[in-house]
């Protein structure tokens, strides 16, 4: 109870009366707490983002997850099949019963887009992302993942948490969970979803699970006021909530006399001034227009067809910096699931080019940026879908799911970049070399985290409950660098 | 023929030279990998995923995953790729193969995976088998919870409750002081908003406090337990266990219309004291006990709360499965306190539960199929059926005759259609279907099958005498749709039946990349004689896959807790169901079940005083706590079964403790110190209101809680941005006002979006049974209560309330602000802040931060 004891004696003693509170009003009023040094500093005492040593040294401190939702067709962007020209308009045989979404497979496609060598090793990326090409010597890409399951919902929460079904801990959770947080000012697993709308399954993305719902991801939406209930209405100014608030603390704490030694008390005192701080804080970490013109032009924030997710991938960039620990970002929302989505059944052509010229430059400006800020070796990028596209076609111009094989990339934590790890067979249907299981990279992730996860585990339903389930291994290529 | 000569001719050489190069024979270097590895699962006694390794033909032709074997190609061969890891799940699955075996493997194939007559040794064939029975381990039933409570003695220490007496002794045990009893202020608001959620009125509060009768307390408690608003309260508890909620969840979040009936059934259940056997009785079994009620039907809505995926479930058994698996886990932990479902794919690692208790179990729920269950007399339900058939009988031929209007405009479109798409699709729908490459069959067909044409794009270009005939035809099928019957109440309920016959429900859909499957078996989907209605098979599943089929299951249950030789189906008289779920309700609640009354009277404790007797409610095994007061748990256990399983019974007897009227802000640093956590009750625990509470309170205090109960879901206004981030299922936009300020049980559960207000309050997932919800401390809870309009406007009611009970007297104001937020008069040094407070800025402010207290927010 320590730590309780120094909260009543800072609340009571200092400035004789002056609470925390009301000094964080005054440096408010100064202008001050926006400043970034008091936004960084953080409140003593526990609260359930208290910075955790990691299992051992961490290669990255954060992670920005940006999520293309729809089901990016792999062999249109990072994993080019020369067969299926050679074999278009062949039926895709020797594979057993050909299972796809929407029925009635039809005969192989080939990418309606060109592929060109990049970089150093020569990596071929599609042309519809000619700013992520010239990033590929930053990226490892693997071409080798594969997923349960051909549903969006159940593939996003695969992809989330691991498991197909509602009801578990996502990614950011168990990060936040395993490690806290670096800035108590600001939510420490933070989601900005697309302007269109959230993703396919909704919050159960983002959800905690079952763990305490404090580690459930925090929506960030691209607007001044960039949580929900974040400021009061205008009806109630600033002085007015300034004075409420003086009133309730003053108020719990003669309270607090009659519960000496509760922490649980304690705490919820301390969260009023937490919320009070992220009233300053969260506007001034997400606020773009603190940027200058040449970063803001990096993000494409000068364009109509950049600017949403180009504003999303500057917020990340900001969030990161200033210590959140989890980003999770997605481009595509519901919205029209056919055009505001990666999800191309209608026209690949259509689809993939539209989304890639929404979200290349600011991905790249993102890489760009942090490694020029030197967060990038200590942030960790990864990029994915919730599955790939089929190399057969729908109706010549269309692609349907495909769990078998997809591609993702991860980039910054020190990871060797300009390098392409494991492949799906020549018509790209299924991953063949090094498959890689969303396990596998869940595993990964932590472990360029710093956490073991094996060991990362949380006591529910009378066992130890791990996000890899009994399964995970280490991608040896990401994780040997 | 000369090709298998030669063939042979190779393979002789091949052994020949065999110690030079490396050459595999499969008798002396791969039979007995298979022997080891392979043929248990794969060979005589059991051919999982349907794979026989047995032969090489068999193996050739492969099981539910495709061939295993691709002769000559070890990479593109299942069977490499599984033992070699690089396909999931690797193999064989209790182990893994030496690298040098599965490199053997590989060289075999390569080789053409040559194959002699080698038969699999005997035993091994029934290994497998053999395997699903393991006998309870010696002493597994002398653990604690395994073992039939017993009637201890009550300490003879002077305590008037016995509940106290046996607390007494632990606490001296420990060397621990009971505290001294709370003030009958605290006391008061603690029952009010523990037995019914709300606090007291200021009326209320001074019936109680004005009464210097001896038995005024007990009178508090029967006030209370008779209140409506118990239910409400004390029903969310086990709704929480139920899983309940109003939508399927999953993508589309399917509205479920009728899921209400339940919650409602609960909260009358809870009000009526309806006796926990027969509680768990009706939700088991409701539709197969001897007395099948309106009720007891709609109970059975309980083994449906489970989340759903929108695909039909006959040609998904696979979601069967897990649906079935949910209902064993919310048995297991939520009434028997035991993680059953760990036993779903091997036996449990920590508890004697086997993994065929589990498929007994499963066997014992697996003819259970989904009913929409009318809640009217038979006649009127055959009447409205009546109605209903002949109003489509006579909209039929309408639609059919629009059909026939459209069909030529539609293939008059159809070509335009078709035009829009690439060149090689034109090309296949040119070539005559004859003689279309198997490439441009597949494109063509996708085409055809795939590419409509709208009716508003054939009414743009209909003649006028066409359209007008149709728009007649409309008018006509809108008028015949006005006269349908108004629906009738329908149940969410289960019964028996047989699920490959299941009929489409609202918004099923054919599986992904299925049509329709149609078995080949014979049945119907519910029961119609004659004869006895018969369990469709369920079997014991390896690995809990259902494609590695084991033994057929018997129904049953989890051996260790079963004493004496209870039957495992009860039928029904009229045989219309198997009577298997009688039977498991039968058995759950025994009195020789020896865990369903001590999980349920450590619920009810826990709700009491904020940690069980065991404090991990739903895990009485191993990896379970404890039980920190054993000899009480089982007094009463054995004391609610004698009471006739009444919770109020309970209840009574736990609210007439001292320990439960001890004061919470007792602090002894010396008890403290040795009993931090207070596990030993000698002070109260003070709890935080659960997120439903608190709402139900802020509305209660401000005035403007609508105390309507029962009947459909109601929809608070969700703020734009959060309802974007969901978009499927329904969110009925109602307005902000009396309508939906109701108590929080009554609002829309939706899985795929929980009430934001809720989630923030610690709101458990609503997929999963859960027995005891987490409390959490953040500053979005700070932020939800200084800022959301909801909480603003409760605030500015409550001002309007005061301001308007003491007109323009500021002091009264804040005394009935405070009587009506928190049961007492201010203190002194309170009421001088307050009036402070009130010299600058509106009453709204202070009844906005009374609303913030955490003395508002905490029972103590």
């Amino acid at each position: 109870m320590k730590y309780f004891r120094s909260r009543r004696e800072f609340l009571f003693e200092a400035g004789g009366g002056l609470s925390g509170l009301a000094l964080a009003q005054l440096l408010a009023q100064d202008g001050l707490l926006a400043a970034e040094g008091a936004c960084a500093a953080n409140p003593t005492g526990p609260t359930p983002f208290t910075p955790k040593a990691p299992h051992f040294p961490a290669r990255a401190k954060a992670v920005i997850s940006l999520f293309m939702s729809g089901g990016v067709s792999h062999v249109d962007t990072f994993d080019p099949k020369p067969a299926l020209h050679k074999y278009a308009g062949q039926p895709l045989t020797g594979k057993g019963e050909i299972i796809v979404r929407q029925g009635n497979p039809g005969p192989l496609m080939p990418s309606p887009f060109t592929f060109q060598r990049h970089g150093e090793n020569g990596i071929e990326v599609s042309e519809i992302f000619p700013h992520l090409a010239g990033k590929v010597d930053e990226l490892a890409i693997l071409r080798s993942v594969y997923g349960k399951s051909n549903d969006h919902v159940q593939a996003h929460y695969e992809l989330a948490t691991g498991v197909i079904r509602m009801g578990y801990p996502s990614v950011g959770s168990w990060v936040t969970y395993g490690l806290g947080s670096e800035n108590q000012n600001l939510p420490a697993f933070v989601v900005i979803y697309d302007a269109h709308g959230g993703p396919f399954g909704g919050p159960a993305n983002w959800s905690a699970g079952f763990m305490p719902a404090a580690y459930q991801g925090t929506v960030f939406r691209a607007s001044d006021v960039p949580i929900v209930d974040l400021k009061p209405p205008a009806s109630v100014t600033p002085a007015e909530q300034r004075a409420r608030l003086d009133l309730l603390n003053k108020l719990n704490e003669m309270d607090a006399r009659k519960y000496p030694g509760n922490s649980e008390l304690a705490a919820r005192i301390s969260s009023y001034e937490l919320a009070y701080r992220m009233q300053g804080c969260a506007p001034e970490a997400v606020d773009v227009n603190r940027e200058s013109a040449a970063t803001r032009k990096l993000y494409g924030l000068d364009s109509p067809i950049t600017e949403p997710f180009g504003r999303q991938c500057l917020m990340a960039r900001r969030l990161v910096e200033r210590g959140v620990r989890f980003v999770q970002l997605y481009h595509g929302g519901l919205g029209d699931q056919n055009t505001d989505t990666w999800d191309a059944h209608t026209n690949v052509k259509e689809n993939h080019s539209r989304h890639a010229a929404e979200s290349d430059k600011p991905i790249a400006a993102l890489l760009t940026d942090l490694k020029a800020r030197g967060l990038l070796d200590t942030t960790l990028v990864v990029w994915q879908g919730e599955f790939g596209r089929m190399p057969i076609s729908q109706r010549g111009v269309g692609r349907d799911h495909n769990p078998g094989a997809m591609s993702i990339w991860m980039a910054g934590a020190r990871i060797q970049g300009g390098q392409v790890i494991g492949a799906s067979d020549e018509f790209g249907y299924k991953a063949e070399q090094q498959p890689i299981s969303i396990h596998d990279l869940h595993a990964t992730i932590l472990h360029l985290l710093g956490m073991d996860h094996t060991r990362l585990t949380y006591f529910f339903q009378g066992r130890q409950m791990r996000l890899t389930d009994v399964y995970g291994e280490l991608i040896p290529q990401i994780t040997n660098a | 023929m000369l090709l298998r000569t030669l063939w042979a001719a190779w393979l002789l050489a091949a052994c020949a030279a065999q110690a030079a190069d490396s050459r595999v024979s499969f008798s002396q270097d791969i039979a007995p990998i298979f022997q080891s590895s392979c043929w248990k699962c794969h060979g005589g006694a059991a051919q999982l995923s349907h794979l026989d390794l047995r032969s090489r033909e068999t193996a050739l032709k492969g099981g539910e995953r495709g061939p295993a074997l691709v002769p000559g190609n070890a990479d593109q061969s299942r069977m490499y790729r599984l033992v070699s890891g690089r396909e999931k799940p690797s193999m064989p699955l209790d182990g893994k193969l030496t690298p040098e075996q599965v490199q053997r493997i590989k060289t075999w194939i390569d080789e053409g995976a040559p194959w002699e007559n080698v038969a699999p040794a005997g035993a091994t064939g029934n290994a497998l088998a053999a395997s699903e029975d393991v006998p309870l381990p010696p002493g597994a039933r002398q653990y604690w919870a395994f073992r039939l409570p017993v009637r201890p003695a009550v300490p003879n220490n002077g305590a008037r409750n016995p509940i106290d007496a046996f607390l007494l002794e632990a606490m001296r045990a420990k060397g621990l002081k009971p505290g001294p009893p709370a003030d009958p202020q605290t006391l008061l608001r603690r029952a009010y908003l523990d037995l019914t959620g709300l606090p007291p009125t200021p009326a209320e509060a001074r019936q109680f406090l004005e009464d210097r009768s001896p038995d005024a307390w007990d009178k508090l408690i029967e006030r209370l337990l008779a209140s409506p608003h118990y239910g409400e309260r004390w029903g969310r508890h086990w709704l929480d266990v139920a899983r309940y909620a109003d939508s399927n969840g999953f993508e589309h979040d399917f509205d479920r219309p009728n899921a209400w009936r339940y919650r409602d059934y609960v909260i009358r259940s809870y009000n009526q004291d309806k006796p926990y056997d027969v509680f768990l009785r009706e939700q088991i079994a409701g539709d197969e006990i001897d007395r099948v009620t309106t009720d007891s039907l709609i109970a059975t809505g309980f083994l449906r709360c489970y989340a759903k995926v929108g695909f039909r479930e006959k040609d998904n058994p696979q979601y069967r499965y897990e649906y079935l698996d949910d209902m064993i886990a919310t048995i297991g932990r939520g009434v028997l306190g035991l993680t059953i479902q760990c036993a779903r794919c091997h036996n449990h690692k920590f508890d004697p539960i086997s993994q065929k208790d589990y498929y007994s179990l499963q066997a014992s729920l697996f003819g259970y199929v989904e009913v929409d269950e009318p809640l009217v007399p038979a006649d009127e339900a055959a009447a409205y059926q009546k109605q209903m058939t002949e109003i489509e009988g006579r909209i039929r031929p309408l639609k059919q005759r629009i059909r026939e209007i459209e069909e030529p405009y539609r293939q008059a479109l159809l070509p335009a259609k078709y035009k829009k798409f690439p060149a090689n699709v034109q090309e296949a729908l040119a070539t005559p279907e004859d003689k279309r490459t198997p490439g441009q069959v597949l494109l063509a067909n996708q085409i055809i099958r795939t590419v409509s044409v709208s009716p508003a794009e054939i009414e743009a270009v209909m003649q006028p005498a066409d359209r007008a005939e149709k728009k007649q035809l409309e008018e006509q099928i809108r008028g015949l749709e006005r006269q349908r019957p108004k629906p009738i109440p329908m149940a969410m309920a289960v019964t028996d039946g047989d699920y490959r016959f299941a009929p489409d429900g609202p918004g099923d859909e054919p599986a992904p990349g299925k049509g329709v499957k149609h078995e080949a078996i014979q049945g119907s989907f519910l029961w119609h004689g004659p004869g006895r209605y018969q369990a469709p098979p369920s079997y014991f599943l390896y690995r809990g896959d259902p494609e590695s089929r084991g033994s057929l299951m018997q129904p049953g249950f989890v051996k260790v807790i079963t004493y004496g030789d209870p039957p495992t189906a009860i039928p029904p008289a009229d045989g219309h169901t198997s009577g298997r779920r009688r039977a498991l309700a039968e058995w759950l609640t025994s009195s020789e079940n020896p865990l369903t009354a001590r999980v349920e009277v450590n619920r009810i404790w826990y709700h009491h005083f904020g940690r069980g007797l065991v404090a991990t409610l739903d895990n009485f095994g191993k990896m379970g706590d404890r039980p920190s007061h054993p000899e009480l748990l089982d007094w009463l256990a054995l004391e609610f079964m004698k009471r006739g399983w009444s919770i109020k019974e309970m209840q009574r007897l736990i609210m007439t403790s001292d320990a439960y009227r001890r004061s919470s802000q007792f602090a002894d640093a010396e008890d403290a110190a040795k009993d931090p956590e207070d596990v030993y009750l000698w002070r109260f625990r003070i709890q935080r209101l659960d997120a439903e509470t608190a709402r139900d309170n802020i509305l209660f205090v401000s005035g403007g809680l609508n105390q309507e109960m029962y009947g459909p879901p109601v929809f608070p206004p969700l703020q734009p941005e959060i309802l974007a981030s969901m978009n499927k299922g329904i969110w009925l936009r109602e307005p902000d006002g009396p309508a939906v300020w109701r108590r929080s049980v009554y609002v829309y559960r939706k899985r795929g979006l929980p009430f934001p207000f809720f989630e923030v309050f610690d709101l458990p997932d609503q997929n999963l049974t859960c027995s005891r919800r987490n409390v959490s401390t953040v500053p979005t809870q700070a932020l939800t209560l200084l800022n959301d309009d909801f909480v603003l406007q409760q605030a500015k009611l409550f001002a309007d309330r005061l301001a308007e009970a003491a007109p323009g007297d500021p002091n009264k104001q804040v005394d009935l602000a405070y009587e009506l937020a928190l049961n007492r008069r201010p203190a002194e040094a309170e009421r001088r802040a307050a009036a402070s407070f009130l010299a600058d800025h509106p009453l709204e402010g202070l009844t906005h931060v009374l609303l913030n207290l955490n003395e508002f927010l905490y029972m103590r």
